[in-house]
C-alpha cells in the first residue's frame, strides 16, 4: 500500500463524482447548524442559491410537439386565408428545406379560441379543463428550439443539447438542491408505456453527472415499483442480516477500489431500495383518494386513465417531498402530420382532464405555492401542410412553441411573447430551450451560470453558455 | 449559501495546479481538445452574441458558420476564419476589427470587452499541427480509406505485447502518462470470461489457469474460452441489439414472426464458426442472391435474410402505401447504421444537417430494397438446427393440434347448444348468438366482456381449456415450420416494371419527388452514378450489389465500423464512442491510427472475428489492472479514461446476471437454439395484450440462456428493463448502464434471484459438505472466483449461524448476487 493513498483518497474524492458532492456537503454542514443528518449523503436536502418558492417540479412533457396555433395561439390570419398558398421563400429558419420545398398550403385552426378569467388568456376548445386556470397560467409563445428531428428535440427539451451523454433538468435540479424526502427518489420519471421517448432512460438518465442522479421510473399501471416487497417465505431477521452483510461486504470493497465512483452510487441505491420498501406503499396507495378525485383526473375515464393515474401520482410525490417528477405522453404523440383534429383530439381526451385536475388538486391543498408545473413539447408545428393533402396536417417547427408555466413563483395570468401573423415565427420576447431551463432553475432557487459540474475539462452547465430567465413570468 | 459552489473554484485551483506540476508539457495532440475547450468557453459566447444570427444555423451568409470551431477552421471563401495562436493573421480578427470590408458585424459593432475576449482566445490557441491536415482533412474522415501506418516506436517497449499497445502507449507516453499494472491471473480469468461467454468462469477453470506456469497459458485460456458455444451466444447477442431482433411486429397487434428464432440461432452460429463478416454481411443482406454454397446452408442463406425483416410493422396501418414506405425507410436506416456506422436516417426527412449525405442519396440507398418484399420463404432446416429432431417435434405438433381442434369444435358445439338454451335464443340470425360468438373469438381473456349467465357454467371453462390447447398447440406447431422469416425480390425479366424510388418530401409516403436509381451515398463511392446491378437469375440482383459493396475492403467504413464495435464491447467505449455514428455528429476516434490499423488487420484476417478477439484480448492494454496507483491525478487530466491509461470497469448486463444466477445455481439449462421460452410475466403486463395471449413455458425451459427467451416487442420482462436491456424497437449500440433503486429491489426481492438461491445453497452444500466456513467459501468461490478473506468469512457465518444450512447459505447467495463485486467487472 501507499503511505500516501489517504491523501489521494481525500484530493480524488474531492475532486470527482459522488465524493465531491459529499465534501460540498460537508462544507455546508459546518456552516449550518440547523442541518442535523445527511452526512456524505449526495442527495441530503440543501439550499440553493437564492431563496425561492418553488420546492418541487412537475414537468408535463407533450411528446410529439402541440400546435401552438390550436391551443394557446389564435391566428385569425390562418382561418383567413385557409386553403391558399403558403410561401416560404422568404424564410431561412428551417432546418427541413426539403420539406417546405413542396407546395403548400396554410391550414386554419379547427378549434374555436377564446379568452377565459380576469386575466383573458387565449385558451382553445382543445384544452377544456384548462379554462378554469387560465389565471393561473403564464403562457409563453415564444419559445424556439434547434432541431426539427424529434430524438434531437426531445433531448434539447430535457438536457439543453442535441446530443445524447447530457445530464437532463431534472437530474441538474436534484444534483443542486439534494431532496427533501430521502425515502423516496429524488427524481422520479414517469412515462407512458405504450410507448416511450427515443432513447428511453436517457431522456431521464444523469449525463455525466454522477449516477445517483437519475430519474427513477415508476410504474402507474399495476406496482408502482417492482419487488417492493421481501417475499413472505423469507424471516425478517434473515432479511435485515442479509442487509447488514452485503452493506458490509460493499463498503470493504468500495474502500479497495474508491475510485469507482458507480460503486458509491450503487451503494445509495440499494440504502434508497431499503426505504422505499417502507415508504413507497403509503405514498402511492390510491386507498385514501375519495371517488371524487379519481374521477376528476379522469381515471373513470380509458383514454384519460394512463395520464390521470400518473398526475395523481405527481401530485402524491410532490406532496411527500420529491423534487423533481416529470410525465411522458407517448412518444411523438403529438405528431399531427397528417390530421391534427384527430390526433391533437387524441391527445386532448388524453390529457386534458388530468392536466386541469392536477392544477386544480394542487390549488386546493396548498401545494401550487411551493411547486412548479411545466407544461411543453419539443417543438411546435408549422401553420401549413402539403398543398395536396385532404386533412388538416401540421409539421414540425422549431421558430416557435407556446408552452406554459403554473404555480410557484409564477406571475399568473400572464401572456409572454408573439410570433408573426402566421404564428411560425417568434418575433416579440424571443426565447429559446435553454432560457425556459434557466427559468425552471431560477424558480427553484439556483443559478444556472453558477451551477457547474466539471467534466472533461471544463464546466458544464444545463445552459451551456448560459440562459436567459423569461423575467416576464416571474411573480 | 454560496460555499458548496466555491467547490468548483477550488477543484480548478488543484486542477491548474495538478497540470503545471506533473503535466507541463501539453502536447499538440491533446490541443485539439484545448482549443475545442477554448471554443466553447470563450469564443462562443462572443460569436453567438455578435455573428450568429447571420453566420449561424443552417444557412449561414456567404457559407461561413461560427456555430462550431471546424466551422471557423473550414472558413468561408477567402479561407480559415482563425489562425490559432495567431489572432493578428486571423481573418475574423480582421474583418471584425475594420482591417478588411465590410467590417463585421455588418451595420454593428463588437463591444470592445468581446474583441479583447476574441483575441484572447484565439491568441491562447495551440497552433495547428504542420502536415495534420488540417480542417479539411478532418471534415473527409471517415470516408476516405483507413491509412497503413508503422505502429509508433515507445520508450517502454517491455509493456508492449502486440501492435495495438504501442498505438495506445505511444499517446500515453505523449502525455507522459503510464498505463496501469496489469490484472491478477484471477481477475482476468473472470474479465476474459464474463467478455467472451457472459457467464462466469468455474472455479477449477480459474485453478487450472492460475497453476499454469507454462509459456502462453492466457493465449491458451483465451482459446480454451472462445471454443465455448457460449461464446456464439454473447457476441450473437451484441448483433441482435443492432438487427433489432425481435419475433413480433410490435405495434398494437404485435403479430408474432413464428420462426423469427431461425435468424438468432443463425447469428449465433455464425460467430461460434467464426463466419468471415464480409460474407456474415452478404448473407444478411442478399443470402438469396449469393452463388449456392457447397455446404448445404442453403436454408442459413435465406434464414439469414431475416435481418431484413426484423424491423417493426404496423399490421394495422390505414395505408399499405404508408406500411411499404416505413419498411422501406427502416430498412436503409437500419443498414446504414448497423454495417456503416452512418445515421442516414436522418436524410429521410431532408439534406442531412451534419454529414454530407443529401436526401436523394437516403432514396438512392433505398432504392436497392424498392424490389424487395416481405416473405415467409420455406426452407427446410439444416443438421446445424437439429433437422431430425425438429422435424419429428412438428409431426407431432401436427397430429396433436389436429386433435385439439377436433375436441374444441366439439366442445363449443355444445356450448352454443347450452347457451342456445338458456339464453333462449330461437334462430341464427338472433343478434345474442352473432355476440356470443364474437365473445368466443376475444384473444385475451381481460378484453372479454363476459356478462350472462353462460360465463358461470362449467362448460365455459371447458371450453377455454380447450381453448387455451388448441391455441398453445398451434402457437407450436407455427414455431416449428420449416420457414424463413425472410425476403423476395421481384424476378428478371420483371426488374425494369420494379416501383421506382422517389424522393419523398419530408419523409412523407405520400409525397413522392424526384425519381432516383440505386446508388451508393456518393461521399462515400466518390461518385454519384448510379451502381452496376449484376444480373442474377431468380432475384433482381440489387441487394447483392449493395452488399458486395458494403463488404468489400476498400468501403472506408465497414471494416473500421465492425472493429470499433468489437473494441467498444471488451473496452466498455470504442475508439469511437457512437459506434453507430461515425458522421460528424458522432465522435473522433480517439486512436485514429489504431482504428484504421485493427480494421486493415481485420480485412487481412479474413474478416476474422476471433481474430480481433484474440488480438484486443492478448494486448497489454487489455489485461491492465481497472487500478491505477496515480488514479488521482489522471483522473482530473483524462475522467473518461480515452487513452487507456487503465482498463474501464464493466457492469454486467441484464443477459449476464440472469444467465450467471441460474449457471450459479446449476440450474442454467444445457438447452442451445430453438423456439425460444416464454418467461412468467407479471399480471398488469399480461393483461395489456389485447390481440394474443401469453402461454409461458414450462419452468425448465424458462431456465434456457436469456438469449433464448422470446422477444415480443410489446411484452418487456421486467428484469431485462430494469437492467437496460435492448428496446426492440431500434437498433441497438450500446446498452443504457443505470443505477437506480428500482435494480437493487429486482436483485433482492424478486423471483429469480431467491428461488435460484435456494439451489445454489444445495448445490455449496452437496459440493463443500457440513462444515459452514467450507461452504461459505465455496459460496465465494462459485459467485466471486475467489476464496473469503477470514474476516468476511466469519462475518458470513455469524450473519446466519442460527439459521439451518440450506436457509443460511440461501440468504448468502442472495447477498452474493447483489455484491457490487459480483455486478461490476474489474
Amino acid at each position: 500500500m501507499h503511505p500516501d493513498l489517504p491523501r489521494r483518497d481525500f484530493l480524488y474524492r474531492s475532486l470527482t463524482g459522488v465524493g465531491g458532492l459529499a465534501l460540498m456537503d460537508l462544507l455546508v454542514r459546518d456552516l449550518s447548524a440547523a442541518r442535523t443528518d445527511g452526512g456524505s449523503d449526495p442527495l441530503a436536502s440543501r439550499p440553493g442559491h437564492h431563496e425561492a418558492p418553488a420546492k418541487s417540479c412537475i414537468f408535463l412533457s407533450m411528446l410529439g410537439g402541440p400546435s401552438q396555433m390550436d391551443t394557446f395561439d389564435p391566428k385569425p390570419a390562418l382561418t383567413r386565408f385557409d386553403g391558399t398558398p403558403m410561401d416560404w421563400s422568404g424564410e431561412d429558419l428551417t432546418d427541413q428545406p426539403s420539406l417546405f420545398a413542396a407546395a403548400r398550403k396554410i391550414v386554419g385552426s379547427p378549434f374555436e379560441f377564446r379568452r377565459h378569467g380576469e386575466s383573458g388568456i387565449w385558451i382553445s376548445d382543445l384544452l377544456p379543463d384548462l379554462w378554469p386556470h387560465a389565471d393561473e397560467l403564464a403562457v409563453v409563445r415564444s419559445v424556439q428550439a434547434d432541431n426539427g428531428n424529434h430524438p434531437a428535440a426531445v433531448f434539447q427539451m430535457n438536457t439543453g443539447f442535441t446530443l445524447p451523454g447530457n445530464p437532463s433538468v431534472g437530474s441538474w435540479v436534484t444534483f443542486g438542491l439534494g431532496t427533501e424526502n430521502r425515502n423516496l427518489p429524488a427524481f422520479c420519471a414517469l412515462p407512458d408505456f405504450r410507448s416511450l421517448p427515443f432513447s428511453g432512460s436517457q431522456q431521464w438518465g444523469s449525463g455525466f453527472l454522477p449516477a445517483t442522479f437519475q430519474g427513477t421510473v415508476l410504474r402507474w399501471n399495476g406496482e408502482a415499483v417492482r419487488d417492493l416487497k421481501a417475499p413472505d417465505a423469507v424471516d425478517p431477521g434473515m432479511a435485515a442480516a442479509s442487509r447488514d452483510l452485503l452493506r458490509s461486504y460493499n463498503r470493504a470493497f468500495l474502500d479497495r477500489h474508491f475510485t469507482n465512483p458507480d460503486l458509491q452510487a450503487r451503494i445509495d441505491a440499494y440504502e434508497l431500495a431499503f426505504r422505499m420498501q417502507a415508504e413507497v406503499p403509503g405514498v402511492l396507495s390510491m386507498d385514501g383518494e375519495s371517488e371524487a378525485t379519481r374521477r376528476m383526473y379522469g381515471l373513470d375515464d380509458a383514454r384519460a386513465r394512463s395520464f390521470g393515474t400518473r398526475c395523481l401520482i405527481a401530485r402524491k410525490l410532490v406532496e411527500h417531498g420529491v423534487r423533481f417528477v416529470q410525465l411522458y405522453t407517448p412518444s411523438q404523440s403529438w405528431d399531427g402530420h397528417v390530421d391534427i383534429v384527430w390526433n391533437h383530439g387524441k391527445n386532448s381526451a388524453e390529457t386534458s382532464r388530468p392536466v386541469g385536475a392536477l392544477l386544480a388538486d394542487l390549488k386546493r391543498r396548498g401545494l401550487l405555492e411551493s411547486t412548479l408545473v411545466v407544461w411543453m413539447g419539443e417543438f411546435g408545428r408549422t401553420p401549413d401542410t402539403v398543398a395536396d393533402r385532404k386533412t388538416k396536417g401540421r409539421d414540425h417547427n422549431i421558430g416557435a412553441m407556446s408552452m406554459w408555466f403554473a404555480g410557484a413563483g409564477i406571475k399568473a395570468g400572464t401572456v409572454v411573447g408573439e410570433t408573426n401573423d402566421l404564428g411560425y415565427k417568434a418575433v416579440q420576447d424571443v426565447y429559446h430551450v435553454r432560457d425556459v431551463h434557466a427559468t425552471i432553475l431560477h424558480l427553484m432557487g439556483l443559478n444556472d451560470m453558477r451551477l457547474t459540474y466539471r467534466h472533461a475539462g471544463r464546466n458544464r452547465r444545463l445552459t451551456d453558455t448560459g440562459g436567459r430567465v423569461i423575467r416576464e413570468i416571474l411573480a | 449559501m454560496p460555499f458548496r459552489y466555491h467547490l468548483t473554484d477550488l477543484a480548478n485551483t488543484v486542477h491548474f495546479r495538478l497540470i503545471s506540476l506533473a503535466f507541463a508539457t501539453l502536447t499538440a495532440a491533446l490541443a485539439a481538445t484545448g482549443n475545442e475547450a477554448i471554443f466553447e468557453e470563450r469564443l462562443r459566447p462572443v460569436l453567438a452574441r455578435n455573428c450568429s444570427s447571420c453566420h449561424g444555423g443552417s444557412e449561414p451568409s456567404g457559407d461561413m458558420a461560427v456555430d462550431r470551431l471546424a466551422d471557423l477552421l473550414a472558413g468561408g471563401k477567402h479561407g480559415p476564419a482563425i489562425d490559432p495562436g495567431s489572432s493578428s493573421t486571423s481573418l475574423l480578427v480582421q474583418y471584425v476589427r475594420g482591417e478588411r470590408a465590410p467590417r463585421m458585424p455588418l451595420g454593428g459593432k463588437i463591444s470592445p470587452a468581446d474583441l479583447a475576449e476574441l483575441v484572447g482566445a484565439v491568441d491562447s490557441m495551440q497552433p495547428a499541427r504542420p502536415g495534420a491536415g488540417g480542417a479539411s482533412a478532418e471534415s473527409q474522415w471517415p470516408y476516405t480509406a483507413p491509412e497503413r501506418t508503422a505502429p509508433p516506436r515507445v520508450q517502454a517497449g517491455m509493456w508492449v505485447r502486440n501492435p495495438i499497445d504501442s498505438y495506445v502507449l505511444a499517446r500515453l507516453e505523449a502525455e507522459e502518462l503510464e498505463p496501469a499494472m496489469p490484472a491478477g491471473r484471477r481477475t482476468l480469468a473472470r474479465r476474459v470470461h464474463f467478455d467472451l461467454t457472459g457467464l462466469p468462469p468455474a472455479p477449477e477453470d480459474i485453478d487450472a489457469f492460475e497453476s499454469d506456469r507454462r509459456p502462453g497459458a492466457y493465449e491458451r485460456f483465451i482459446e480454451r474460452v472462445l471454443s465455448r458455444p457460449e461464446y456464439g451466444e454473447r457476441w450473437g447477442r451484441h448483433w441482435l441489439d443492432l438487427a433489432r431482433f425481435a419475433e413480433s411486429d410490435g405495434f398494437a397487434i404485435d403479430r408474432e414472426r413464428p420462426t423469427a428464432w431461425r435468424y438468432r440461432d443463425y447469428v449465433i452460429r455464425a460467430f461460434n464458426r467464426d463466419k468471415p463478416y464480409d460474407l456474415f454481411i452478404k448473407e444478411q443482406l442478399a443470402g438469396d442472391e449469393l452463388p449456392a454454397s457447397d455446404g448445404g446452408e442453403d436454408s442459413d442463406r435465406l434464414v439469414s435474410l431475416g435481418f431484413l425483416r426484423m424491423g417493426p410493422w404496423e399490421a394495422d396501418s390505414l395505408s399499405m402505401q404508408k406500411l411499404r414506405q416505413d419498411f422501406l425507410n427502416e430498412l436503409t436506416g437500419v443498414t446504414g447504421s448497423a454495417f456503416l456506422g452512418l445515421t442516414v436516417g436522418c436524410a429521410q426527412c431532408h439534406d442531412h444537417k451534419y454529414d454530407p449525405i443529401p436526401q436523394r442519396d437516403f432514396y438512392r440507398l433505398q432504392a436497392f430494397f424498392s424490389a424487395t418484399r416481405a416473405e415467409r420463404r420455406p426452407a427446410p432446416y439444416a443438421d446445424a438446427e437439429n433437422r431430425r429432431e425438429m422435424k419429428r417435434v412438428l409431426r407431432r405438433y401436427e397430429d396433436s393440434l389436429d386433435e385439439a381442434e377436433d375436441s374444441l369444435d366439439a366442445v363449443q358445439a355444445r356450448l352454443i347448444d347450452r347457451f342456445v338454451e338458456i339464453s333462449g335464443v330461437a334462430d341464427e340470425d338472433d343478434e345474442r348468438l352473432e355476440t356470443f360468438r364474437k365473445e368466443l373469438n376475444v384473444k385475451n381473456e381481460f378484453f372479454r366482456k363476459r356478462t350472462g349467465p353462460i360465463f358461470e357454467e362449467p362448460l365455459w371453462r371447458e371450453w377455454l381449456a380447450a381453448k387455451d390447447t388448441r391455441d398453445r398447440l398451434a402457437e407450436l406447431h407455427a414455431r416449428h415450420a420449416p420457414v424463413a422469416t425472410a425476403v423476395s425480390d421481384v424476378v428478371p425479366p420483371d426488374v425494369p416494371s420494379v416501383a421506382p424510388t422517389f424522393v419523398m418530401a419530408g419523409g412523407e409516403f405520400d409525397a413522392p419527388g424526384e425519381s432516383v436509381k440505386p446508388g451508393f451515398p456518393a461521399p462515400l463511392a466518390g461518385t454519384a452514378q448510379p451502381a452496376e446491378i449484376p444480373f442474377r437469375s431468380g432475384s433482381s440482383g440489387r441487394r447483392i450489389a449493395l452488399a458486395e459493396w458494403i463488404a468489400s475492403p476498400d468501403n472506408p467504413l465497414t471494416a473500421r465500423v465492425m472493429v470499433n464495435r468489437i473494441w467498444q464491447h471488451h473496452f466498455g467505449a470504442g475508439l469511437v464512442r457512437t459506434a453507430s455514428d461515425f458522421g460528424r455528429n458522432g465522435d473522433r476516434p480517439s486512436h485514429p491510427e489504431l482504428l484504421d490499423w485493427l480494421a486493415l488487420r481485420f480485412v487481412e484476417s479474413g474478416w476474422s472475428v476471433k481474430q480481433m478477439h484474440r488480438l484486443m484480448l492478448g494486448s497489454a492494454t487489455y489485461r491492465q489492472s481497472t487500478h491505477h496507483d496515480r488514479h488521482t491525478e489522471y483522473a482530473v487530466l483524462d475522467p473518461d479514461n480515452r487513452l487507456l491509461w487503465r482498463m474501464n470497469w464493466l457492469r454486467l448486463d441484464a443477459e449476464s446476471i440472469r444467465d450467471s444466477v441460474l449457471s450459479l445455481s446449476g440450474r442454467l439449462s444445457p438447452v442451445r437454439g430453438g423456439p425460444s421460452a416464454l418467461l412468467d410475466v407479471p399480471a398488469d403486463v399480461a393483461q395489456g395484450f389485447e390481440f394474443f395471449k401469453w402461454f409461458a413455458s414450462s419452468p425448465a425451459e424458462q431456465r434456457k440462456r436469456t438469449v433464448y427467451t422470446f422477444q415480443r416487442r410489446s411484452v418487456v420482462q421486467p428484469f431485462m428493463e430494469t437492467f437496460d436491456a435492448a428496446n426492440m424497437s431500434a437498433s441497438c449500440s450500446r446498452r443504457n448502464t443505470t443505477t437506480v433503486a428500482p435494480q437493487a429491489l429486482t436483485l433482492l426481492n424478486g423471483d429469480l434471484v431467491n428461488d435460484e438461491a435456494v439451489h445454489f445453497a444445495r448445490r455449496v452444500i452437496g459440493e463443500a459438505g457440513e462444515d459452514r466456513a467450507a461452504q461459505v467459501g465455496r459460496a465465494f468461490r462459485l459467485a466471486l472466483g475467489r476464496m473469503p478473506s477470514a474476516d468476511e468469512r466469519d462475518q458470513a457465518v455469524r450473519a446466519f449461524a442460527d439459521a439451518p444450512a440450506e436457509q443460511a447459505l440461501a440468504r448468502l447467495g442472495v447477498v452474493l448476487f447483489n455484491l457490487n463485486e459480483f455486478l461490476y467487472l474489474q
